[in-house]
């Protein structure tokens, strides 16, 4: 709740349109109340005008409380996607930076969620894992479009500062039918509408810095841009020893930038167009000799997606109509022969329309929805590597002029996706959705539905207990698979059962235990071709507390995770290389005054590897194939550190600034990655967790 | 495919951390048990009844590198040619047992059929290839220089200072490996090294240059060497 200089408004009085109870904002204009979708709130506080808003989701945006001289202004509501799978959390921005050990940052925020899986570093993908499957099955989202990476190269940093996003939603599962194209999970981020009081932020740390500019123009418009640029790789040069045979030509460096413009086109339509997009860039030589062309890597990842979003809403009906584009961009440049480059131009119109009716057919709080999308890229590929690993499979020899895989061309990828749900209560207690969507991948041609379904029964005032059920299809996009016109997606039917607890308001405690089955999984053929011919299946328990009290935040997770598959027909049962039984994040933070402490301390399993039992020499090539044991036979041991953060903020002139200080793992626990080995493979070698991580910088908004 | 390449990601990772490593041992190290080279003299056959030797390149932990006949061999590919190996002494077969190879091999009449071969070392197992049907040599070190001279028998090499080390090499066609158990290789894969004997690096030991042609050709010499 805000004021009309976006002040948040505390002690304001919220309660449901003819019902008794009511709760209080609190010092951040926040409230917590139990209402039904479609429901009205009466918003009350002495001095301002009433306001009144529609419950649309389990978050509402910013309701504005004019004076009373103003009324004949509107009042602004924002309604955003509801949060209601089992197992699902919101995190906004203000908790996000509030978490230890995540530096602010939205991929180390990620980590406290049940159901990730958690790594000291996050080698070898660029996404989020969550419940053991692997990267490529779940998606991140950012305005409800995909990202094709979510943090640099270097830093592992997100792709989009914390500061320029209003929230983070995180759905380890059984989501609704308007997403689609993942087996696993979501991630969403929503960009942070600009606040109408203008405002300029700075911030610097060791690893970047970053611009962001936030204000209203006319009555009806507000802007938010971000930018952001790498630091470390200023340093970078200066702190690699002069003995390495090292030449960075192009220092490892990163850009990103973010930019929303809302505006109000009239009464009932809203209009809101966003952008992110990222560069990153680096070139070495793996010798002082930069003629030594033998030795070159070149890598550069770009991407920007733009897309404009208007919102319709007009008494029991919404709409969501929204174009997006995006252009991104992969070079891949090993040596003489190796490389790859793939440029994947895109464009995606998404249409929404929610009906909503507070009865219907003897229902209550109906809400039907049905959507359209239409996903239309051409892929340019020049392609010249080796034959690429699929999940679990090892390393194999490292051979530079190995071009087993070599494509040079260009395609469509259109695809199409429609769906409908219908939700209403049969009762007081009992609300029901049903839902079907439909996919359609023409490179492959594909036909796919995919019915999903929600029960979610209320215990009691403040217990409820939710059951889902669906099926899920991620595509044959990843990697290579485009090239390959035979494989069908990749399937997954998931079945959660959740219990959700609010003894009183800020304290939340979540449950959930889930069954996930995977069929057609991609996998090698003794051929080297890629067939879907694997199977797998995750089990796990979830359970997440969160505290919000006073000066308090306490954030409590924990998740047991068992995922396995079996890669063709016959084959011997084997973990996921994603597999982590055990993943436990507690986080405590106190904010008053000027200073603000937290502190987190994480436990969770080491990852499966694939240990090698030996090798043999290729004289001619000059080097060694391995011999392994079982896929993932074996696990690297269990990790566990402690984070402590410390902020302190005070006004410089017209300037708020804050200082921070974020340690990570404080007691330098350095505990093992991964297992890497020599060349001919006769000694192991672990490569451990950095013993100590601090990070420190400053902000500065005026 | 633009979406998360992680495997392009995992390899430029692993390099790094390959180059990180510290508790292992680096390919040019000399001190490592381990078969080096394997030589075929000639390693390509031209008419039946040509005879090649197989002889390896061996290194041991502690010790000088050895050149020594394999302990075991086998025809590893194809085996439709799998007497054409005893001991160390690889036999070309006749004509009309490399139509047949070829036959199986799916080779067009006429072309080179490679023969691979499975040579034992103690615990250390390696393949070479011999090819049947057409003459070819082993390639021969030109110019080689060493802190920019001729190496002699014996190399006395300046401690704490680059040496330069060059061989005459195309390095996008031809292997180059230059190993020292004395020192502290740079480039050891390129045509053009340098070695840099620090004085916590062991001062003595031995320098190796091995040189594998596109055609399946090896040679390889040895010398001692001390820093001082």
């Amino acid at each position: 709740m805000i004021d009309k200089l976006g002040r948040p408004v505390r002690d304001a009085r919220v309660g449901v349109e003819g019902g008794d109870k009511q709760v209080k904002t609190d010092r951040g204009g926040r409230f917590k109340l139990s209402a039904p979708k479609g429901a009205t709130l009466v918003i009350e506080h002495d001095g301002l005008e009433v306001g009144l808003a529609v419950v649309t989701g389990a978050i509402l945006d910013d309701i504005v409380l004019l004076d009373v001289d103003e009324t004949l202004e509107t009042i602004e509501i924002h309604g955003e996607a509801p949060v209601d799978a089992p197992g699902a959390a919101v995190i906004d921005r203000g908790e996000l930076q509030r978490v230890p050990g995540t530096g602010g940052d939205i991929v180390k925020a990620l980590t406290v969620m049940p159901g990730v899986v958690n790594l000291q570093i996050p080698l070898g993908y660029s996404g989020v894992v969550i419940r053991g499957s692997s990267p490529q099955d779940s998606k991140v989202l950012v305005d409800d479009f995909e990202i094709p990476v979510l943090f640099h190269n270097i830093g592992f940093r997100a792709v989009l500062p914390a500061e320029s996003i209003a929230t983070l939603e995180y759905i380890p599962g059984g989501f609704d039918v308007s997403y689609g194209r993942a087996s696993s999970g979501i991630v969403e981020l929503t960009t942070r509408p600009g606040d109408e009081k203008r405002s300029e932020q700075a911030e610097i740390s060791v690893i970047d810095g970053g611009l962001l500019v936030q204000g209203a123009f006319g009555k009806k418009s507000r802007y938010m841009f971000g930018l952001r640029r790498s630091t470390i790789d200023l340093v970078l040069p200066s702190i690699i020893p002069a003995s390495v045979d090292l030449s960075l030509t192009t220092v490892p460096s990163y850009y990103d930038e973010q930019f929303r413009i809302d505006t109000e086109l009239s009464d009932k339509w809203k209009l809101a167009i966003s952008s992110v997009g990222t560069i990153d860039t680096f070139e070495l030589y793996a010798t002082k000799d930069t003629d030594a062309a033998t030795k070159r890597f070149y890598n550069r990842t770009a991407f920007a997606r733009l897309t404009g979003a208007a919102k319709y809403h007009d008494g029991d009906w919404n709409a969501n109509v929204a174009l997006s584009a995006i252009l991104p961009q992969f070079i891949f440049e090993l040596g003489l022969f190796q490389r790859i480059e793939v440029t994947q131009p895109a464009v995606t119109p998404r249409v929404e329309v929610i009906d909503t009716r507070k009865t219907y057919a003897g229902l209550s709080n109906v809400e039907w929805k049905f959507g359209a999308e239409a996903q239309v890229g051409r892929e340019i590929v020049d392609l010249a590597l080796p034959r690429e690993r699929r999940e679990g499979e090892p390393m194999g020899a490292i051979d530079p002029k190995d071009v087993t895989q070599t494509f040079h061309g260009s395609f469509w990828l259109p695809d199409f996706a429609q769906w409908m749900s219908v939700a209403a209560n049969l009762d007081p207690k009992i609300r029901v959705t049903a839902g079907l969507r439909a996919d359609e991948t023409v490179h492959n041609e594909e036909y796919a539905l995919q019915p999903r379904g929600k029960l979610e029964y209320k215990i009691s005032s403040t217990l409820t207990a939710r059951l889902s059920s669906g099926a899920f299809r991620r595509p044959p996009e990843f990697q290579s698979e485009t090239l390959n016109k035979n494989l069908d997606s990749e399937r997954s039917t998931q079945n959660i059962a959740g219990l959700q607890y609010e003894p009183r308001e800020g304290t939340r405690i979540q449950a959930s235990t889930y069954y996930t089955d995977r069929s057609h999984l991609i996998t090698t053929q003794m051929d080297g071709t890629t067939a879907n011919t694997g199977r797998g299946r995750t089990v796990g328990a979830e359970l997440l507390a969160t505290y919000r009290g006073g000066p308090w935040f306490g954030w409590l997770s924990y998740s047991y995770s068992h995922s396995t598959r079996i890669d063709h027909p016959g084959d011997a049962e084997r973990l996921f290389t994603f597999d982590q039984p055990h993943s436990m994040n507690a986080a405590v933070s106190w904010k008053s005054g000027r200073w603000q402490l937290g502190g987190r301390f994480q436990l969770y399993s080491g990852l499966p590897y694939t240990p090698a039992k030996g090798a043999v020499f290729d004289n001619d090539r000059n080097l060694y194939i391995p011999i392994y044991a079982d896929p993932n036979s074996a696990r690297a041991p269990m990790h566990h550190q402690l984070d402590l953060r410390v902020d302190y903020s005070w006004k410089w002139g017209p300037t708020a600034l804050t200082a921070f200080v974020d340690v990570q793992n404080v007691y330098m626990n350095d505990s093992v990655v991964t297992y890497f080995y020599s060349y001919d493979y006769t000694q192991q070698a672990a490569f451990k967790s950095l013993p100590i991580i601090p990070s420190i910088g400053l902000r500065g908004i005026l | 495919m633009t979406r998360k390449l992680q495997a392009v990601r995992a390899a430029i990772l692993l390099a790094v951390l390959g180059a990180c490593a510290g508790d292992i041992d680096p390919q040019w190290q000399l001190d490592h048990d381990r078969i080096i080279a394997v030589r075929a003299t000639p390693p390509h056959l031209a008419a039946a009844g040509d005879t090649a030797q197989l002889d390896l390149l061996v290194g041991h932990k502690g010790a000088m590198t050895t050149e020594q006949p394999p302990d075991a061999t086998t025809v590893v590919s194809p085996m439709s040619l799998a007497g054409a190996v005893s001991g160390a002494t690889v036999t070309a077969p006749s004509d009309a047992q490399l139509a047949a190879a070829r036959t199986e091999l799916k080779l067009a009449d006429g072309a080179p059929v490679p023969l691979t071969i499975g040579v034992l070392s103690g615990e250390f197992a390696a393949v070479k290839t011999v090819w049947l049907g057409e003459p070819g040599d082993n390639p021969v070190l030109a110019e080689v220089m060493v802190g920019g001279v001729p190496p002699g028998t014996e190399l006395v090499v300046p401690a704490d200072l680059d040496v330069h080390l060059s061989v005459t090499a195309d390095d996008s066609t031809e292997i180059v490996n230059w190993l020292t158990s004395c020192g502290t290789m740079h480039d050891f894969d390129l045509h053009a090294a340098y070695l840099h004997v620090l004085p916590a690096d062991p001062q003595e030991g031995e320098l190796a240059l091995v040189l594998r042609d596109a055609t399946g050709g090896v040679t390889w010499q040895t010398w001692p060497i001390h820093a001082e």
